[in-house]
């Protein structure tokens, strides 16, 4: 059976994957230099700051040196990460010895950085032109709203009140994977699409801005360019007002899709308009690096398999239906219990036990989430784990059945051929009957037609 | 006295706070100048503040007379630190290091010359944990804190019962005191501090490069001390101070009951009021006696 997994933090594979010549042109930027150090591994930022003044080639030994034999993996999967961002550049000196050096591009901006600071190529306005400027809470209560309005859009278009104005050929952009479309019938959530559900917020918001830029060749639009304007976004202040006409075009039509999004808010006023950074624009660097997200959960489960979640968001409960019965809502209480029935209706859907799990953890109640484990044991371990290994009792393999052989000779080179192949399940010499997987099939085959 | 345990933590995000030591009358007498040291001190400041958003630093003076705050990454008035605009945070901190100089200066009294007057490092530390302690109640997910000392001026054993009591809070609350101490001999109390606290104590060698020895030594957070091998101090000096003359001692008299160390034999503790026995004198003595 084929995994389907979204693999939503790996937005830096995508800029790891980008062209020598691009990625430096890039690093010339000292604002994305500082984001991609942020979404490096923490002993990779060590070794960055480390080396940031050192002009010379350091050889490969001398940082291992370091390493306690403890953290001998953690020290590989650093050095493969900024290699591979070509933060690092590898080489070999005269005396055959691997060596690294700080890619020229980026040590200059970085150190210009911390020496002088960063300018922002735009200044936010004074407070005399922009009028009402929302406060902070309403900001981030807009963005929060926005965000799970463009959600509930994504997965049931039907239950939206008022839809944004995101053009339905990117809307279809991003449901490509998350919604499938069967001729005639209602839009279905595949597996990714319950996955990508239960993700945090900064995890689908990359999955979401992943999607945009790699589909931003396809709309003509150059994929760095909107990387690093993407990155440069993410430096501005919340809550400050940003002139419009500080952006180029290109980045002006950008900006309107990321409002829908809401990453930004446009405002007009009498004299021009201008877009505020919500909170979501100012974590796109942050939510780059794997540590945990740092926000208040909601829910609590009990070991009586009751889930008490303490939210008004129709998303919340939509999400709760993925894995359990909801039984009724309160104004900002809704209560369900997971079930046998309703687990099993999750896991058809292709979510793993590990991410129910995993969701009730990561969005724990505070009052829950201080106490070890935050879910209770008999829930987590003894029932979901437990539902789940009892699907899986079952493995199908699709398979060939081969019988009536002309003669036992023939027999056992057909078990050994498919032997060989790695595909032989099961053979009983008695009665000359073997199952044979079908990936080894036409080799059996094969075989067979030669034996004629 | 074994060194604290130390948490493992699962992300790298972390709360330095730094003790600044601009002790007047040991930086005139220093070869190497305030103004450049303070010049490294910043860029390794924003290198932390650089590693990621969520880093506060924290700065606090350590004067001879008093000690204060003279930054903050999370207050509001300089919001320029959140978004990387180095500048707020130079000039922030720049403005109220001048201020803070001037009125530790007012406050000074008059001092034997000759000597040179300690920073108050008690002072400091005991701020460094307050912030903290507030810190850790903050939420539900407060940062990783860690305390750097950047020490330069002597120790002053007159000091010795409130930086031990502090030292011992930190170790309570699992917070690491680093310290790189740039004065000319080893500070006995930051090296108690960072043994009794798993912290780490340097001695960089040569000052001109003293941000390569910050960011490569005292950069590492508290999730990757796990996978490094750093510095560790060859011998620590566990020497005490006595309570009635405030002198660093080798060998001295410990009152049994409530452990106050003493140089000369007293009557009766001045710490808790036991009285002590006054026959075999001797004897007791050398029982008595204490070598760390």
């Amino acid at each position: 059976m084929p995994e389907v997994r979204i693999i939503a933090k790996n937005f830096m594979d995508m800029v790891a994957s980008m062209q020598a010549m691009k990625l430096d042109k890039l690093y010339e930027n000292g604002f994305i230099c500082e984001a991609i150090l942020r979404s490096l591994p923490p002993l990779a930022k060590k070794y960055v700051i480390q080396m940031l003044h050192i002009d010379v080639p350091v050889a490969a030994k001398l940082l291992e040196e370091w390493v306690l034999p403890d953290g001998v993996s953690k020290h590989r999967v650093a050095i493969d990460r900024l290699v591979q961002l070509r933060v690092f550049l590898e080489a070999v000196d005269r005396k055959n010895e691997k060596t690294y050096k700080v890619n020229p591009t980026f040590q200059r901006s970085l150190q210009k950085l911390l020496v002088q600071g960063g300018t922002l190529p735009r200044e936010s306005m004074p407070s005399n032109i922009t009028v009402r400027l929302p406060t902070l809470e309403n900001l981030e209560a807009y963005a929060l709203e926005q965000w799970e309005c463009f959600l509930l859009q994504l997965i049931s278009p039907s239950q939206v009140e008022k839809p944004l104005n995101i053009s339905s050929s990117l809307m279809k952009v991003f449901q490509r994977r998350i919604l499938s479309h069967r001729d005639k019938e209602a839009p279905k959530l595949t597996e990714s699409g319950f996955q990508f559900l239960l993700m945090d917020t900064n995890a689908q918001l990359w999955y979401i801005i992943r999607e945009y830029i790699s589909n931003s060749e396809e709309r003509g639009v150059d994929a760095a360019e909107l990387i690093s304007f993407m990155l440069e976004l993410s430096f501005h202040v919340i809550g400050e007002a940003y002139s419009i006409n500080t952006l180029t075009d290109f980045q002006r039509n950008i900006i309107n899709d990321l409002a829908d999004l809401g990453l930004v808010k446009l405002q007009q006023g009498r004299k021009g308009s201008w877009f505020i950074p919500t909170k979501l624009a100012t974590n796109l660097s942050m939510s780059l690096s794997d540590s945990s997200s740092r926000k208040q959960g909601f829910v609590v489960v009990e070991t009586n398999f009751r889930v008490y979640a303490y939210s008004t968001s129709k998303l919340h409960c939509e999400i709760l239906r993925l894995f359990s019965r909801v039984e009724y809502q309160l104004p900002n209480l809704i209560v369900g219990a997971i079930t046998k029935e309703s687990l099993y209706n999750a896991f058809e859907n292709g979510i793993t036990a590990d991410q129910i799990v995993s969701f009730l953890q990561q969005n724990a109640h505070p009052r829950v989430a201080e106490r070890v484990p935050s879910v209770p044991e008999n829930v987590t371990d003894q029932q979901i784990r437990l539902w789940e290994a009892d699907l899986n009792r079952v493995e199908m393999t699709e398979a060939h059945y081969y019988d009536e052989f002309p003669s036992r000779d023939v027999f056992e080179g057909a078990c050994d051929c498919a032997r060989e192949w790695n595909g032989l399940l099961w053979e009983d010499s008695k009665k000359m009957h073997m199952v044979v997987k079908t990936e080894a099939h036409h080799h059996v085959r094969e075989f067979l037609r030669r034996q004629k | 006295m074994t060194s604290a345990p130390s948490k493992l933590y699962a992300d790298d995000v972390s709360l330095l706070v730094v003790t600044l030591d601009t002790n007047p009358f040991f930086w005139s007498t220093f070869p190497f100048p305030f103004a450049d040291f303070l010049s490294q001190v910043l860029a390794f400041l924003n290198s932390i503040l650089l590693l990621g958003q969520l880093n506060q630093v924290i700065v606090i003076a350590t004067g001879c007379n008093s000690c204060g705050y003279v930054f903050d990454s999370t207050s509001d008035k300089n919001h320029g630190s959140t978004t990387g605009t180095m500048p707020a945070l130079y000039s922030n901190l720049l403005h109220n290091l001048d201020q803070f100089v001037a009125r530790d200066q007012q406050l000074a009294s008059p001092h034997t010359p000759g000597t040179v007057p300690s920073s108050l490092l008690s002072g400091s530390l005991s701020m460094a944990l307050c912030y903290i302690q507030r810190a850790f109640r903050s939420g539900p997910m407060p940062p990783q804190p860690r305390i750097l000392c950047l020490q330069g001026a002597t120790d002053g054993p007159e000091q010795y019962v409130a930086i031990m009591n502090a030292i011992f809070s930190a170790q309570h609350s699992v917070v690491p005191i680093d310290s790189c101490y740039i004065g000319s001999n080893n500070s006995a109390f930051l090296q108690q501090a960072s043994y009794i606290t798993g912290g780490i104590y340097y001695k960089p060698p040569q000052l001109d490069g003293l941000y390569q020895y910050l960011s490569t030594v005292f950069a590492t957070d508290l999730h990757s001390r796990a996978f490094l091998r750093l510095p560790k101090s060859v011998g620590v000096d566990f020497r005490a101070s006595c309570f009635c003359h405030k002198q660093t001692i080798d060998m001295g008299y410990v009152c049994s009951v409530c452990l106050s160390i003493f140089c000369e034999h007293h009557d009766k503790c001045s710490t808790c009021g036991s009285v002590f026995g006054q026959a075999q004198l001797d004897a007791s003595a050398a029982d008595r006696k204490r070598k760390a």
